[in-house]
């Protein structure tokens, strides 16, 4: 839980309040927990959703709002035959990513969300989602490449 | 499309989760909940086996602590109507997690966790006797925490099995190619 919320809000100290706000939370609200999903999925849904919160107290630069933004997959990303990175290397990358791209990225990527689970947590559109995830994915090799 | 990066992900995922939070968290939550003892360690299996021995715990000191019935007859049909409530909507959850997971057929490999279950359905019926003799908040509470373990861990033994299954068909279709 503690690496989710590291990889969200991208520092260590807004982590561990997030962490601490989060699972204090989910103890207090232990009797809404329904059963629908495991408590695992439970507990990091309250993570995410604290750590998304974090971040929006302190945010500049913002996610795109509405379907305006919205763009088509414009040109594919450029995937490479075989990936030559080590796991540092795309960690430091993903934190160079703009905020917006890596949120997108590290909520489908590592935390296994769709586009539809994507865009209720972030209050975007799936078009919105699976855009921003193509285009960070795009800046994320670019940044990788540029590294090597 | 080759997805190189989400397979490079998916086969390194556990090298990303390195951040260890300072022990200093954990003892702030435990300052700020008015009940937790136990560590959040180990896999998610060991994790439901120790909190289903905290609960057993609980359940017990609040058994045998427990002198203190409610008397006023209102809010003891409160009490009882809240957890009635509950009951069924759980009960109902209970009994169709565990007709999934008899679908399976693979009894034989589940060994703890029935030994799990059938300790937190012991407990559950003494309590629930408790609940009708000597109402009280905290019966209900351990009740309710009873029922919300045992959902916890047939969720855990469908995802189980549901990942072994998917795991035998992938690899049936692997050995249809060869």
């Amino acid at each position: 839980m503690y690496n989710i919320a590291y990889r969200i809000v991208g520092s260590t100290e807004e982590a561990q309040d997030v962490v601490q706000e989060a699972f204090v939370s989910a103890f207090k609200n232990l009797v809404h927990y329904r059963g629908d999903s495991t408590f695992g999925a439970w507990l990091k849904r309250i993570v995410v959703n604290k750590a998304i919160n974090q971040i929006k107290k302190r945010r500049t630069e913002r996610l795109p709002e509405d379907d305006r933004w919205d763009v088509k997959d414009e040109e594919p990303v450029d995937e490479l035959e075989k990936f030559p990175f080590t796991v540092e290397k795309v960690k430091s990358s993903i934190r160079l990513l703009p905020e917006g791209y890596r949120l997108v990225l590290t909520l489908y990527l590592m935390e296994g969300y769709d586009h539809s689970e994507i865009a209720e947590i972030l209050g975007i559109t799936e078009s919105t989602s699976k855009s921003q995830f193509n285009r960070s994915k795009k800046k994320l090799i670019e940044l990788l490449k540029s590294k090597n | 499309m080759k997805d190189t990066l989400g397979k490079f992900v998916s086969q390194n995922r556990e090298a990303f989760d390195d951040q260890e939070p300072p022990e200093s968290v954990w003892r702030s939550i435990d300052a700020l909940l008015p009940l937790q003892r136990q560590r959040f360690l180990g896999s998610p299996m060991v994790r439901w086996r120790a909190a289903a021995v905290l609960f057993f715990v609980v359940s017990v000191y609040l058994f045998v602590t427990h002198n203190t019935g409610i008397t006023h007859r209102g809010e003891t049909a409160r009490l009882q109507k809240d957890f009635t409530d509950l009951d069924s909507f759980y009960s109902s959850q209970i009994t169709e997690k565990m007709r999934l997971i008899n679908d399976y057929d693979e009894v034989g490999e589940n060994e703890q966790f029935t030994q799990d279950f059938q300790k937190l359905d012991a407990m559950y019926q003494v309590l629930r006797e408790e609940m009708k003799n000597n109402p009280s908040e905290e019966v209900k509470d351990a009740l309710i925490l009873n029922l919300l373990v045992r959902v916890d861990l047939l969720n855990q033994q469908l995802k189980k099995l549901e990942d072994s299954r998917k795991g035998w068909k992938i690899k049936k279709w692997e050995d249809s190619k060869i």
